[in-house]
């Protein structure tokens, strides 16, 4: 009885596993043939699995624990992200105090002015709290909402929405209010639209790309620091 | 090939291993973000051997979004909260990122405006 129980939950764990592997390996694949940046998999994977679980009646907790093994591979990724801030530490040495001090400002005017927005318009904290985290990439946007209870699959999609929203529309309003330097264009896409503006942007040149995963990595690292004080603090004032 | 998947894969643990102890003494910080700075550490005083872990990191970096997707997936359970206030969501979500775009944007580009202002400012007494 109890390992024919174990068995159908294993089984419900690789098949669903594998659906989401099968999912989005499929729209990687459509993203490579079609070259549109818009066609992000991860949105499009989980805009897929919502109607099938839907159609089949699976609760999201269902799926969730049957996943869980991919979820739980979030901290070794965090940890992975070390690698392309090692590659610019040699960038960052040498202008660390302009782009830091820019960063900071930015992060801190970004999250003060979520958190105090959704807060007045929505007023529920969870949401608020994932909404002040979505400029970050995911790993470390959903480690921090974990940390601070807030809502992660709230979190998730206004990250891949904030990461949209950068990555199609960034550069051409950037060009728009006089910002052409591909530093600070790369700059400000990595702060604001993290690994998915990142990725678009990269296409355009070397410069981009370096300045974006630059602002990218210590965006989150700075928002990793900072952003539990500071909602700490805002809660206790509104 | 399988070394170097294996080192990567060792390289990335221990790190994360150390970053869960020093999370139990400092519980500032998720334990993964204290294993990421200790990784970038590790790699630039050269313990770990950047070379080697490079294919695997870069394959990782690549492919890990697809971790998210489950976590993702939980809107399902938020129709709710969209029926009522979906379009605030996305407004404030699209305000707040044109916000950081342009803040970042424009310091920077100031910034090295001024930088160039100065250097060319140098080269003309110079002449």
């Amino acid at each position: 009885m109890i390992s024919s129980i174990v068995l159908t939950d294993l089984s419900f764990a690789l098949l669903f596993i594998l659906l989401t592997l099968g999912v989005y390996q499929a729209f990687i694949h459509l993203q490579k043939k079609c070259k549109q940046s818009w066609l992000n998999p991860m949105l499009f994977s989980i805009l897929t699995l919502i109607p099938i679980l839907l159609f089949f009646n699976v609760p999201f907790e269902h799926y969730y624990q049957a996943t869980f093994p991919l979820h739980k591979l979030l901290e070794p990724a965090v940890v992975a992200l070390g690698y392309p801030l090692y590659q610019h530490l040699q960038t960052i040495k040498k202008q660390w105090r302009s782009i830091v001090s820019l960063l900071f400002i930015g992060a801190f005017i970004a999250i003060f002015i979520s958190f105090v927005l959704t807060m007045f318009v929505i007023n529920q904290y969870d949401i608020a709290v994932s909404l002040s985290l979505k400029s970050v990439t995911t790993p470390i946007g959903i480690a921090l909402t974990e940390q601070l209870n807030g809502n992660n699959s709230i979190t998730a999609f206004a990250i891949i929405l904030a990461g949209l929203f950068g990555a199609l529309l960034g550069p051409s309003w950037l060009s728009f209010i006089n910002v052409n330097s591909p530093k600070a264009q790369g700059l400000a896409i990595g702060a604001a639209s993290h690994a998915l503006g990142t990725a678009t942007i990269s296409k355009i040149s070397y410069e981009h790309a370096a300045y974006s995963s630059l602002a990218l990595i210590i965006s989150a690292v700075i928002t990793a620091i900072f952003s539990p004080l500071l909602i700490n603090t805002l809660v206790h004032f509104l | 090939m399988l070394g170097h998947i294996i080192y990567s894969i060792l390289s990335v643990s221990f790190c994360l291993l150390i970053g869960k102890s020093i999370e139990l003494f400092l519980p500032i910080l998720p334990a993964s973000l204290y294993g990421m700075a200790i990784f970038t550490l590790l790699l630039h005083y050269r313990f770990l051997n950047a070379q080697r872990i490079k294919p695997c990191i870069e394959w990782a970096l690549a492919n890990m979004a697809v971790c998210f997707v489950p976590a993702g997936v939980g809107i399902i359970n938020q129709f709710e909260l969209i029926k009522q206030h979906g379009i605030a969501l996305i407004a404030i979500i699209f305000f707040t990122t044109f916000l950081l775009l342009t803040l970042v944007g424009i310091g920077y580009q100031r910034k090295l405006n001024q930088q160039a202002l100065t250097a060319n400012n140098e080269s003309t007494n110079d002449k």
